[in-house]
């Protein structure tokens, strides 16, 4: 496979994952901050700002909106997130399904549209069925190749990423953000199903965080990352006795499974962000381990001319 | 049955003394769109709207786009098709393949020996001084000796019905995605009118197009690797080029993605450098590779004239084929096919007149309004001045233009072209089309595409239909006649070998299956129903 074309459809699989995310990172927090009587609006907006990696002065519950929903300029908006996956998936698209690609053309066109109309409640689950309907159709209709993994790659990587991202927003509003954090990543009801009814902050973070078999948890999407990298992996799942060129990737996705695997849930939860925050690292250090080893595009020597005469 | 053309033709528009492919002069429709004709005019009013809408919105949702100016727009598809007789097509197939092979072989020539240019068939110096004639591949021979994998030959159709070539394409035609996907849209919109005719497919043209690629690979290369390589996303034609490499089920390459090595090409893979056999290149000459060309070329690949020379990679279609479609040149074809392939000319040109020529300066330099008057080396319609169209300042800039460069220009009476009844707004209108039939040669013998793109300009009186200026397109449907083998798909055998002349289709055996499982619980129901029926019939029986 092209590497133009691997790196594009790694993107997509980010992209799209982050839009669906956002959008339940904002669902939950909007939630919460109606319900927060202790902090200020602003202060707490910053926070979640910045947990998402966005700077703002004096942001209001509007602006927070404006800059992770539907602003066109804002980078970490839903429609930045779609408007990039589209541009890749054009990149890519006589190796993306035509089906596929459909779904990707016109949510994009319908953007303009959706955006500000009906209010945040609507955009955002709107947003959601898009990615739905983008993972369900990929699911249905793209071939298991080389490919498939590197969409699959992107989107374990920025699954774990995000929901760290979300778990850590839990501590910054409320008094007891589970029950919403849950909801958000709709596990709610998995989550009371298979603790049998008991709701206690502990539960609801090894839930999140640690149990591999709920499909948004963080395990889930650090497992699945390194699965799909074993598969893209020229030497196959063992190495074949060779070193992998990846293999700086795969060490690191094991090293956080097995942290995240064997750090008590008390001490998970005295140092939530640190250890969220090295989930998110993690995922930063495999994508550009990644990208070095198979996106690389330019020769270590470009094309240099001595000028025109 | 009359609503449908109500007022179609008013005596006095621009378009009223061209030649309408629907209806004759007496207002009579034509015996080759009665099919058709019938069809629309049993439609509903306003259906005929809706169904427009929808092709409109199946080609945005489908990204089916052309580009202008880097920005994506609908490609305009109009509703009511062009439809051409079987046995006028026959004559057209035969007219388009004759012009091909006399262009194979003038280039064949021009690159080889120069035999007709030393038998004064074509002036030496109009080959030297085209600027797309390039020494670089000079004494290269192509292994199956094609150069023109791919044409595209634009048709015209003058007041008096009958069929001439505008111009040649052979350096990297475009449009044919459209065919394709005009086709598909209109058989979903129009489902009836194709229940009701036999029109020949247009969706073989992927295959045949992979076979002539293969069949053009180097020698000793058993399974060809090809792939086709675009400028990038905001060329005008990608979505054409998606489409090929899609349909054709390879790679879709930027220039950044090929490198060369040891007069070889590699694609760069996330396993490594893979062999790159054949590339069908949808890039100008000019950005080919920097060596050569334009330094400044970032489409481009390094090395890239020195892998064919050597015979590392074959191009498709091959550097300098702009010799072929230079428009001065166009006026010699047809001494071209009677010196190259001894016949005469199936189709006509259009009348020209050679500006470099003393003679004909004189002649038209006081007529220039009345004329069209064409750069040499333009296309897309780019630099075409339409006389009666054009302000004096327009004439007199381009009388100095042509004064300072006359080798730079042809001229052209002005023919009305053909028109075609169009939906613009709520009624059919007349606006002129052109007909641009693909052509693909393998080295045994060239296939010419059913149809091909049928442009059309859509402002009333508008004779310029080129898409980047504004034209949108119809689906073209060539009546088929009682045997089109030729239309017949692939075998994987013939793609491999002799995609030229595919045999007669088998048909397809019977074939029988169980049927569709069901759940138990329907069985049970059968079950339980027979058994109160028999405890009835018991209980009847006991009384």
């Amino acid at each position: 496979m092209l590497s133009r074309i691997a790196e594009s459809l790694f993107w997509i699989g980010r992209y799209i994952e982050r839009a669906d995310d956002t959008a339940r990172f904002l669902d939950v927090h909007l939630r919460l901050l109606v319900e927060d009587p202790w902090k200020t609006e602003t202060e707490a907006c910053q926070d979640l700002l910045s947990l998402m990696g966005v700077d703002s002065d004096e942001p209001s519950r509007d602006s927070l909106v404006e800059l992770l929903a539907w602003s066109p300029t804002s980078p970490a908006s839903i429609f930045s997130c779609w408007r990039a996956a589209r541009d890749n998936a054009r990149r890519a698209r006589e190796v993306i399904p035509s089906e596929l690609w459909e779904v990707i053309n016109t949510t994009w066109h319908q953007l303009p549209a959706r955006t500000g109309r009906g209010g945040h409640t609507g955009f955002l689950a709107w947003a959601r069925e898009r990615s739905a309907l983008f993972t369900g159709t990929s699911r249905a209709s793209v071939v298991r190749d080389e490919g498939w993994q590197f969409l699959s790659l992107g989107r374990h990587l920025e699954q774990a990423d995000m929901t760290a991202r979300l778990v850590s927003g839990a501590r910054l509003v409320g008094s007891n953000p589970w029950p919403a954090v849950l909801r958000g990543c709709g596990a709610h009801d998995a989550f009371l199903r298979t603790y049998r009814g008991v709701q206690g902050e502990r539960d609801a973070a090894e839930f999140l965080i640690q149990d591999d078999r709920f499909p948004r948890s963080v395990m889930y999407g650090i497992s699945g990352a390194s699965h799909c990298l074993a598969q893209i992996s020229p030497y196959g799942s063992d190495g074949g006795g060779r070193r992998d060129p990846a293999h700086d990737a795969h060490h690191l996705l094991g090293r956080l499974q097995a942290q995240l695997t064997y750090t008590p849930v008390g001490d998970l939860l005295d140092n939530l962000n640190d250890h969220m925050a090295e989930v998110g690292e993690g995922c930063d250090t495999v994508t550009r381990i990644i990208s070095q080893t198979f996106f690389s595009i330019s020769d270590p020597t470009a094309w240099t001319t001595e000028g025109v005469a | 049955m009359t609503e449908l053309l109500d007022g179609y033709r008013p005596d006095r528009s621009p378009t009223a003394d061209a030649y309408d492919e629907m209806v004759d002069a007496s207002g009579e429709v034509r015996p080759t769109y009665e099919t058709l004709h019938r069809t629309l005019a049993e439609l509903a009013p306003g259906e005929l709207q809706t169904i427009s809408d929808s092709l409109a919105s199946n080609y945005f949702d489908a990204g089916v786009t052309f580009d202008v100016g880097g920005v994506e727009r609908p490609f305009p598809l109009d509703v009511v098709p062009r439809v051409i007789a079987g046995t006028e097509w026959d004559t057209i197939e035969a007219g388009v393949a004759q012009r091909v092979r006399a262009l194979e072989a003038f280039l064949a020539d021009v690159y080889g020996p120069g035999k007709v240019l030393s038998d004064g068939v074509v002036p030496r110096a109009l080959v030297t001084s085209s600027t797309h004639y390039q020494r670089a591949v000079h004494g290269v021979e192509p292994t199956n000796g094609v150069r023109i994998h791919v044409a595209g030959i634009d048709l015209i159709r003058t007041p008096a019905g009958d069929v001439r070539v505008l111009e040649d394409n052979v350096r990297v035609p475009s449009g044919v995605s459209y065919v394709m996907t005009n086709r598909s849209a209109m058989i979903a919109a129009l489902p009836g009118a194709f229940r009701s005719t036999r029109i020949r497919p247009v969706s073989g043209y992927p295959q045949r197009l992979l076979a002539a690629l293969r069949a053009a690979a180097p020698p000793g290369v058993e399974d060809p690797t090809v792939v086709v390589l675009t400028p990038g996303v905001f060329n005008s034609a990608y979505f054409e080029h998606t489409l090929l490499a899609r349909s054709m089920g390879v790679e879709l390459v930027e220039g950044r993605d090929l490198v060369c090595r040891r007069g070889r090409v590699h694609m760069r893979t996330t396993r490594g450098l893979q062999r790159v056999d054949v590339i069908y290149r949808r890039v100008d000459d000019d950005f080919l590779d920097p060596v050569h060309f334009r330094p400044d070329s970032m489409l481009g690949v390094p090395g890239l004239v020195n892998a064919v020379r050597t015979g590392g990679v074959a191009l498709a279609n091959a550097l300098g084929n702009g010799v072929a479609d230079d428009k001065l040149l166009y006026t010699y074809v047809p001494d071209l096919i009677r010196y190259h392939l001894g016949e005469d000319p199936i189709i006509a040109n259009v009348d020209t007149w050679r500006l470099e020529e003393p003679e004909a300066r004189e002649e038209v330099m006081d007529r220039l309004h009345e004329l069209v008057v064409k750069p040499v080396d333009g296309s897309g319609g780019k630099g075409i001045v339409i006389g009666p169209f054009a302000s004096a300042e327009e004439i007199a800039a381009l009388r100095r233009r042509v004064t300072a460069d006359p080798r730079g220009w042809i001229a052209q009476p002005l023919v009305q072209l053909s028109t075609v009844p169009t939906l613009i707004g709520e009624s059919l209108a007349p606006r002129h089309v052109d007909l641009r039939p693909f052509a693909v040669n393998n080295g045994e013998g060239v296939w010419v595409l059913p149809g091909g793109l049928t442009r059309v300009a859509l402002p009333e009186g508008e004779l310029v239909v080129n898409s980047s200026q504004g034209g949108g397109s119809k689906d073209t449907w060539v009546l088929a006649g009682p045997a089109s083998f030729t239309d017949a798909p692939l075998t994987d055998r013939e793609v491999d070998h002799d995609p030229g002349h595919p045999g007669p289709v088998s048909r397809p055996e019977h074939i029988t299956a169980p049927s569709l499982p069901r759940p138990e619980g329907e069985e049970m129901d059968h079950r339980h129903h027979e058994q109160v029926q028999q405890q009835q019939q018991e209980e009847g029986s006991a009384c």
